[in-house]
């Protein structure tokens, strides 16, 4: 695996400074160069062959986690290894947490970054799913000038593919500011330890003052066809309680829902047995995050 | 096709214009002469034997351009031992037979000296999580987990 010839390479200071050297190229001809993680790999493999390669590694104003009145705001330059331990992504938004704690290992989450996985979007990666969940917005800017805010459930297409256009950067991934009694987490089983989800299953609740669900988001990844919300166990989870045997039929509602494949890795019954556990797991934990404990 | 890059690997600067294609793995052995930093699994990613340091966190260097690490301070295994002497780190992989063919071994020192600077108190689990992107076909990892158990102890 070795890069084919690459024309340019251009290490722009400026997010307009991105956006024209893109203009430079026909759609698809330059690519934005993240943390490099999956993209390399791509390159390498000459599953994509840029002429251009746009290094935004400079760009300090897509890096970093800040929280205030109206939300938080994830740069998209900012890496795993930050994500994992922001203190302002433990409890409502835990479950970004939980995925990037768990992307292939340490040099990875050393490089790798969450715009950069959400714009690749490969079927088993875990920040998508786990954005599914927890309802983020994405922050786009094209050569245009014009900004633009998606939701992530319109941002994230079919695999490798999103509703970013080749001449939008991605500047950011937002989250509203949480009620006081939410929490997410995100659980992923592989054939060995962090290796890319053969199921990840991620889950955000609120809880009403009596500690029921008042409203939840499922979603699940390492799907053939990309990351999907299980709405009808999402409708199911309303009004339980931790500890409820209602969680359970809700996780049914999940595995029967979402269509599995089977391949090498596992079959669709065992992704779906999978779904079941590893919702009850990801539960668990999204309810104690929302109660504090 | 070319890009003149400046990078300073183990103090050391080395410019020169080299085509944008290629690896910081290759600008490390080839063009910097360096040969400590392996190549494993054909540039795939996934082996952990090129890991080196960029600006003190362990990267793997196949996954990355060289130009990328212009204006960059990279960190080989050939920079751990200092006026001759081991690190504590290197120390602790002799002392405990940690190797055996010895291929895998610099990206494992170059991953774990800087995880030692992030955990100086490691559990047998945290060692072996961190370990997770290096792999060794040797030694089935009990000797590699002892002796970075032991260079915490001797770090501390």
């Amino acid at each position: 695996m070795y890069p084919a010839i690459i024309e340019d390479y251009v290490r722009p200071t400026s997010v307009d400074e991105a956006l024209k050297a893109a203009g430079k190229y026909e759609a698809g001809e330059a690519m934005f160069l993240a943390g490099g993680q999956s993209l390399m790999q791509a390159v390498k493999s000459r599953l994509v062959r840029p002429r251009c390669v746009i290094d935004l590694q400079a760009l300090k104003e897509l890096k970093g986690v800040s929280a205030g009145g109206g939300g938080i705001r994830i740069g998209a330059m900012t890496r795993y290894v930050e994500i994992m331990s922001d203190p302002n992504l433990k409890t409502a938004y835990g479950a970004l947490a939980d995925a990037a704690e768990h992307v292939g290992d340490r040099q990875v989450r050393n490089r790798g970054t969450i715009g950069g996985s959400l714009c690749w979007n490969y079927v088993a990666a875990c920040m998508p799913a786990a954005n599914l969940a927890v309802g983020s917005s994405m922050e786009l800017l094209s050569a245009t000038g014009k900004k633009r805010a998606v939701m992530v459930d319109d941002f994230i297409k079919g695999p490798l593919e999103t509703a970013r256009a080749d001449d939008e950067v991605l500047l950011a991934v937002t989250l509203p500011a949480a009620p006081a009694k939410a929490g997410s987490a995100y659980k992923k089983w592989g054939v060995v330890t962090d290796a890319l989800p053969v199921i990840g299953v991620a889950v955000y609740l609120e809880l009403d003052g009596g500690g029921a669900i008042a409203k939840a988001r499922l979603a699940v990844g390492g799907l053939a066809t990309g990351p999907k919300r299980a709405k009808g166990a999402e409708a199911a989870l309303a009004g339980k309680k931790a500890g409820d045997p209602g969680l359970a039929a809700a996780l049914d509602k999940a595995a029967s829902e979402i269509e599995t494949q089977s391949d090498h890795w596992a079959d669709s019954t065992y992704r779906k047995n999978l779904i079941r556990t590893l919702g009850a797991d990801v539960l668990a934990s999204a309810f104690a995050r929302a109660a504090g404990k | 096709m070319n890009k003149t890059v400046k990078i300073t690997i183990n103090g050391e600067i080395f410019e020169q214009s080299v085509p944008i294609r290629l690896l910081l793995s290759d600008f490390i052995r080839e063009v910097a002469g360096l040969t400590g930093t392996h190549i494993s699994c054909t540039y795939e990613g996934v082996c952990g034997a090129c890991t080196v340091q960029l600006d003190g966190a362990a990267v793997k260097s196949c996954l990355m351009l060289a130009t990328q690490a212009d204006g960059h301070e990279v960190t080989t295994v050939e920079g751990l031992a200092k006026d001759g002497k081991l690190s504590p780190l290197q120390q602790a992989f002799n002392d405990h037979h940690a190797l055996q063919c010895g291929f895998c071994t610099p990206g494992i020192l170059m991953n774990m000296d800087e995880f030692l600077k992030k955990h100086p108190n490691p559990s047998d689990d945290e060692i072996r999580t961190g370990l997770i992107g290096n792999l060794c076909r040797c030694t089935g990892y009990a000797h590699i987990v002892d002796a970075v158990r032991d260079a915490a102890k001797r770090t501390r």
